[in-house]
């Protein structure tokens, strides 16, 4: 489903985010990726994401090879994989509805079947209320699930999300993880979660892999947080 | 791809209504140029106008010699000079129009008596009067019809004539040069402005390509803004152009200073300057939303 082969990724300003790391992560699984600030979590997503480019190896995600697709081929396959951003990246002109109708209507759904769809995943995140709001008029957390609920709209393969609880409270916290455990339960969406929170990490334990100056430093398949001296 | 179509209309509408101030800013640079390229165009046709006038009016009297004054002679010397290139009215003076002509110009009546009794005598040419289709003909045109058998002289003002077609056909080149580098400065102007406004929506385009859209589905709405904002943009020139224009000829009487220099009446003048300026406008604002969102679409992968 996921695979990295002796991926390297060096940036313009001479920075190595990532060294050579190789990875699998098979259909349905539920992984973390943790680590600190700097260790290459965020250009890992963007690799996923095929915002970014590798300098070496090869990224492939439901078979395609994303270093070398097209500029133009680059949404098409993100229609494969679902994303929830850190910093939400929600289309501030459109209302919360808009916002996740928008990504069932550039795959040329049905008006009508959007409109089911778009209140159904507004139900699973808690927001049925929310439709007509413009996403300055929402807090972090509810900005967090309009995102994630426009993420799993057009039920992806593959969820990626980075710090998906950052801006959450526990019990909130809580919320999510149980919404994302059921949609890799029930979905059988693989899911990839970036985050820092040990207490989540340990509480909910999935596979974890760990990474440290752009190297991978552990992949737990039992799971609960590394700590390093 | 109908209902596309339509969501893509939505989408253009929306998008104008929604980023207000983006909007009014972009139109209100399409507004101030079409309106300096409204009175620049109103002012070169006008002068493009006077300046025909005047080379139009410039002809050439053929004088015909006395030894060809039968008539089926003068007609085919008529019918030689009409076949020549660049020739557009020639019109046949007889010999005692020409006398009478004279005559009536005279205001001394003393003088009118003395030559009276030449009626018996006339020492006139029968004459034709050659128009050109334009300036640059004038000598052409009178170095053949000299050539012509039966043409005693002809006069056409010589070179003074030629210098002064020559000079207003660089007057119109001039304008025609300063009109195309004037719309080329409103295209510039115009595009940077609707660039900045796309530019404050990069992170928008970025966003609709993370949620799977390609790029053709963004751009339309955009391009659908960009005719919107060009149309809006072209309200107020078209309006200043057909209440100005009218104003000004009703005011004028319709000419400047001397009947040489008439201006083009209001009808349909008004009508095509105004429909010139709308497809400048949607044109320009098309143009400009598509190199901008382009642009950005490259921003990032």
């Amino acid at each position: 489903m996921i695979e990295l082969v002796d991926v390297s990724k060096r940036y313009k300003n001479g920075v190595n985010a990532l060294n050579k790391i190789s990875l699998k992560i098979d259909q349905g699984e539920f992984v973390y990726i943790i680590g600190p600030t700097g260790s290459g979590k965020s250009t890992l997503i963007k690799l996923l994401d095929g915002e970014e480019v590798p300098t070496s190896g090869t990224v492939n995600v439901v078979g395609i090879n994303i270093g070398k697709l097209k500029h133009n081929k680059v949404p098409l396959y993100r229609r494969n994989i679902g994303v929830v951003f850190q910093d939400f990246r929600l289309l501030k002109a459109k209302t919360v509805f808009e916002n996740i109708s928008y990504a069932l209507e550039v795959i040329s759904m049905k008006k009508s079947i959007i409109r089911h769809r778009v209140r159904q995943v507004m139900n699973l995140v808690g927001l049925d209320d929310k439709g007509s709001s413009f996403p300055k008029e929402l807090s972090g957390g509810q900005q967090q699930r309009v995102a994630i609920a426009r993420a799993i709209a057009n039920k992806p393969k593959i969820l990626i999300t980075d710090e998906p609880t950052g801006n959450l409270d526990p019990a909130m916290s809580d919320e999510i993880m149980a919404l994302l455990e059921k949609i890799n339960r029930e979905e059988h969406t693989t899911i990839v979660m970036v985050t820092h929170d040990n207490n989540l990490v340990d509480k909910h334990k999935k596979r974890t892999i760990v990474l440290e100056n752009g190297h991978i430093v552990a992949d737990l398949q039992k799971g609960g947080y590394v700590r390093h001296d | 791809m109908i209902n596309n179509f339509f969501r893509h209309l939505k989408e253009g509408f929306f998008g104008v209504g929604r980023h207000g101030a983006m909007s009014v800013s972009s139109a209100s640079a399409v507004t101030i140029t079409l309106i300096i390229v409204s009175i620049f165009y109103i002012f070169s046709m006008n002068l493009q106008k006077f300046t025909k006038g005047i080379e139009q009016s410039v002809q050439i009297a053929v004088m015909i010699s006395f030894s060809h004054e039968e008539q089926a002679v003068m007609d085919q010397i008529g019918v030689d000079i009409s076949n020549i290139e660049g020739v557009s009215n020639v019109a046949f003076h007889s010999k005692e129009e020409e006398l009478q002509s004279y005559i009536d110009s005279l205001e001394d009546d003393y003088l009118k008596q003395i030559i009276e009794p030449y009626k018996e005598d006339n020492p006139m040419h029968n004459a034709f009067y050659v128009s050109v289709s334009s300036g640059e003909y004038l000598q052409s045109v009178a170095n053949k019809i000299k050539e012509i058998e039966g043409v005693d002289s002809i006069n056409y003002g010589g070179d003074s004539a030629v210098v002064v077609v020559n000079a207003l056909k660089s007057i119109r080149n001039g304008g025609g040069v300063l009109a195309i580098a004037l719309s080329l400065l409103a295209i510039f102007l115009i595009q940077n402005t609707i660039k900045l406004t796309i530019q404050a929506r990069s992170d928008e385009i970025a966003i609709m390509r993370n949620v799977g859209a390609r790029n053709g589905f963004i751009r339309t709405p955009f391009l659908v803004e960009g005719v919107i904002i060009g149309i809006l943009g072209s309200i107020i020139p078209i309006m200043i152009t057909i209440y100005g224009y009218i104003y000004i000829y009703n005011v004028t009487g319709g000419m400047l200073i001397t009947n040489l220099f008439k201006l083009i009446p209001p009808h349909p003048f008004v009508l095509k300057v105004s429909l010139l300026l709308l497809a400048t406008g949607v044109f320009v604002g098309l143009i400009g939303s598509f190199f901008s969102v382009n642009k950005y679409l490259r921003w990032k992968r």
